[in-house]
């Protein structure tokens, strides 16, 4: 079957078989993911909130007295409502009411996961307009086999889904700029306010949207000034308007106090706490955060094709803006217009150069924290993939160039090939770093045990508690034991309990001497609690090790 | 208005390649994808089997003596050895040792290639595989001679603490009550065996995480701040010619560099034998007293710790006399 060169509905067709297979292997693997600090507290949230809109939708304005939506809205207010109340609306209806998911913590991930599979779908079609449909495929597949990505996009975090909404706002942006008509213009508004109702890094697209707005209208803000008017491109202008809006109306704790709960806002992200981790073996917790942090890391982490592909793809597009813009240049002195090189009105190249600019440029900046490991770049992925895909269509057509003669069946065979060597790896490495998606690393250092020999970091959040439960906890610890949880918290706890992935008689402990067994999620910083354990236990060996590859997760400690 | 996608997209679908092996490069997108795969695989069957661990383990208990180092290579893989090998063979002493110069001789286990930095200088010696497990045996060039370790020797048959206010000096007893512990940012563990002053402070062996996180097994002996100090009195300590030992505080305690100094005075009868103050930032930090008037005798050793400040000083030290 042939398609038509123009992208229409078939195409969102084959990106929705894209999401829809994402998000089936999303939901067949989420169980095995044990429920971190962050989440705890985003479930949590997420049923207040939710219960705050059932209160509005039943009585009305009851729940509009300040009193109600403070106590509703007030826990976990240093991030916007939108996904955690979307988080509760799924609890609410798909397991509290239609008991669609068993586990509620599955209903409470589900909307983050459906934002991976968007984003997913969004990559496809992106790729599809901007280059053609196999880099859009290509694209769209080796954002879904990052590890990482893989590993964030099952849990009831903002992580993924900012970075969705990050992809779909500077898609709509750019479909703006194509279509000149005010539908993507609005959506474009739409999208950044629902971003900002996200996370505080969509306070950010501007700096990627503005600029090429400003670039690709030139013409028009030129004339327009000319004549004495000031004629903004609408998809800036639906952004001003339509952005903050929605910020504001979506977020009722917003509704009162409003500048003074900004100002708390605002300043508890810009003075966040410095939290823990390892780089090189180094502990940071405060700054200078070391420069070297996100090259390593993005290198320690995407699958290497992933990134091979990238860097033909991405220098390949720079090297053609700067053949466009010396072009450019070289015609303006010799004032030949009819010498200008062709160019994309769209700026496609550039935009993509800012998108991944902006999302990853305050990450070498020496006061940005460091302790989200890759999570808080996650914005810019998408956009590695697409040029990605790029590169996978040069190349796909180099092959073709270097053997021009083969039979249609080679051909077709060697195409193939060519796809499988760039898709099979990422699939590998994802597929295998699961669960444990924050320890593993890839090949290129040598895997899991080579980030542990690099001194990289092990993980965070005290999720994998669940893991020690399935190998140890669950069959080997006496009844009604006592357990020391270390990092994970009791909200964590009690949700794997509710939902059987711990055994339920076993009782949570703060402290090692409060416990008959002790774990220790191994980080850097966590030696102590684990030195800890040794004096409270009278002994240093453990009885039992989660390893990931070899490589210690979790240490359980029995007293003897 | 626009170049059609298709054209947009195919237009600079080729680079420019003058050169017959440029049209070849791109087989290096599939080779490095293959090799991708491969180390992936590679790498994944490659973790050091159980078994080996076993059979390196029964190796070494057979052959080390209670005086050798049994210490694991890469530093990550220290969990794995201790549950492997079990507390009798990884012993705590080992596993927080002050450093490396008492032991005559060395077991360094090591998977992946790994080697202990911090043995670096020693002879190499046997070298067993035991599959992914390698045993090395490693000999000090010029190991100590250890008479006393004042670690070993907080009981209450050789150790008496007291806290000093001014002129007062108060005993602290020795308890025998549960031990005390907590999660990140609580400090060493507080054992139940340990001196008790009524005033506040306490003196205690426990373990220790060091600036660089790295275990020390040291007498935990946070001063009590302002005028107030702790002395602790080791009865019958042999001295040699120097007294050796290390002082720190618990890393989350001075990594932040905001904590008043402690300082730290041996006295052996009438004479000071030295004096050395722990700056916050200064880690795990050695020290070497001449001892050599005292050597051979057989004295009491008083220890004096004291800070400006009591916030947060999670003191701990060690010492031997050799």
């Amino acid at each position: 079957m042939k398609l038509p060169d123009r992208i229409g509905w078939r195409d969102h067709v084959v990106g929705a078989a894209l999401a829809l297979a994402y998000l089936a292997w999303l939901l067949a693997t989420v169980r095995s993911v044990g429920i971190p600090r962050d989440e705890g507290m985003y479930f949590r949230a997420a049923s207040d909130y939710v219960g705050w809109w059932r209160l509005l939708l039943e009585h009305g304005g009851e729940a509009l007295r300040q009193s109600t939506i403070d106590s509703s809205f007030g826990y976990n207010h240093e991030h916007p409502a939108l996904m955690k109340t979307l988080f509760g609306v799924s609890w609410w209806l798909l397991h509290e009411k239609w008991h669609v998911f068993t586990d509620a913590s599955t209903a409470y991930r589900f909307p983050a996961m459906c934002t991976a599979a968007a984003a997913v779908w969004t990559t496809y079609l992106f790729g599809a307009r901007a280059w053609t449909r196999r880099a859009g495929l290509v694209a769209a597949a080796l954002f879904a086999l990052m590890p990482r990505v893989f590993f964030h996009a099952h849990l009831a975090c903002f992580d993924v889904p900012i970075t969705a909404m990050w992809l779909l706002c500077v898609y709509a942006h750019w479909r703006a700029q194509e279509t000149r008509g005010y539908g993507w213009a609005i959506a474009t508004g739409i999208v950044f306010g629902l971003a900002l109702e996200t996370k505080h890094n969509a306070w950010m697209l501007p700096f990627v949207l503005v600029p090429h707005a400003l670039l690709v209208n030139r013409h028009a803000l030129w004339r327009g000034l000319r004549g004495g008017q000031v004629t903004l491109p609408t998809s800036v202008v639906s952004m001003a308007i339509l952005g903050p809006a929605v910020f504001y109306a979506l977020w009722p704790y917003l509704w009162n106090d409003t500048l003074a709960r900004l100002q708390w806002y605002v300043s508890f992200h810009l003075n966040h706490d410095y939290y823990n981790i390892e780089f090189l073996g180094k502990n940071y917790f405060g700054p200078p955060s070391p420069p070297g942090y996100l090259p390593v890391m993005v290198l320690a982490t995407v699958p290497t094709v992933t990134l091979l592909l990238f860097s033909i793809g991405a220098i390949e597009r720079a090297r053609d803006g700067c053949r466009r813009l010396s072009g450019w240049l070289l015609a303006i002195l010799r004032k030949r217009a009819d010498e200008w090189p062709a160019r994309d009105p769209r700026e496609t190249d550039l935009l993509l150069f800012l998108a991944i600019a902006v999302a990853v440029g305050p990450f070498f900046l020496p006061k940005t924290p460091i302790f989200g490991g890759t999570k808080h770049w996650m914005p810019a992925y998408p956009f590695l993939a697409l040029f990605a895909g790029r590169g996978f269509d040069l190349t796909w057509a180099a092959l073709g160039r270097a053997l021009p003669s083969l039979a249609p069946r080679r051909a077709v065979a060697l195409q193939a090939a060519l796809g499988a060597s760039v898709l099979l790896p990422p699939l590998a490495v994802t597929a295998h770093a699961h669960p444990f998606g924050l320890s593993s690393y890839v090949p290129l250092v040598g895997g899991t045990a080579g980030g542990a020999d690099l001194g990289l970091n092990r993980q965070f959040w005290g999720y994998t508690t669940q893991n020690a439960a399935a190998e140890y906890l669950n069959d080997r610890a006496p009844p009604g034991a006592t357990v020391f949880i270390h990092d994970t918290t009791w909200d964590a706890w009690s949700h794997m309990q509710e939902e059987k992935r711990i055994r339920g008689d076993l009782r949570a402990a703060g402290a090692p001497h409060e416990s008959q067994i002790a774990l220790v999620q191994h980080e850097l910083h966590m030696n102590e609690v684990d030195y800890s354990i040794w004096t409270a236990f009278g002994t240093d060996a453990p009885a039992y090790i989660v390893e990931h590859d070899g490589v210690p997760i979790v240490s359980i400690y029995r007293r003897p | 208005m626009y170049p059609p996608r298709v054209a947009l997209a195919n237009e600079d679908l080729r680079f420019q390649t003058p050169r017959a092996w440029k049209s070849w490069a791109f087989v290096a997108v599939p080779v490095v994808g293959m090799i991708e795969l491969g180390a992936h695989v590679a790498q994944t069957c490659s973790v050091a089997p159980e078994r080996d661990w076993r059979a390196a383990r029964e190796y070494v208990a057979q052959e080390a003596k209670p005086g050798d180092l049994v210490a694991f290579a890469p530093r990550w893989a220290d969990p794995i050895g201790r549950e492997r090998f079990g507390a009798r063979l990884a012993t705590v002493e080992r596993e927080g040792r002050p450093d490396e110069t008492r032991f005559p001789r060395a077991f360094e286990v090591a998977i992946r290639g790994a080697h202990l930095p911090e043995l670096a200088g020693w002879r190499n010696g046997a070298a067993r595989r035991f599959g992914a497990v390698t045993v090395t045996t490693r000999e000090n060039p010029a190991p100590a001679s250890v008479l006393d370790d004042l670690v070993s020797m907080v009981t209450p048959d050789r150790l008496r603490v007291s806290r000093v206010d001014g002129d007062r000096e108060t005993e602290c007893s020795f308890q025998r009550s549960a031990p005390s512990s907590g999660g990140l940012g609580f400090g060493p563990a507080i054992p139940g065996d340990r001196f008790t002053c009524a005033a506040g402070g306490f003196v205690a062996t426990s373990v220790a995480a060091d600036l660089d996180y790295r275990a020390r097994r040291c007498i935990y002996a946070p001063p009590p701040g302002e005028s107030a100090s702790l002395r602790l009195r080791f009865s019958g300590v042999r001295f040699g010619h120097a007294l050796h030992g290390h002082h720190a505080l618990y890393v989350e305690a001075e990594r932040d560099r905001r904590g008043a100094p402690v300082s730290i005075t041996f006295k052996a009868g009438h004479s000071t034998l030295g004096s050395l103050v722990h700056a916050d930032g200064d880690g795990w930090k050695g020290f070497e007293l001449d001892t050599g008037e005292l050597a051979g005798q057989v004295a009491d050793l008083v220890v004096d710790i004291a800070s400006a400040s009591g916030d947060r000083r999670m003191y701990c030290f060690e010492a031997d006399t050799r």
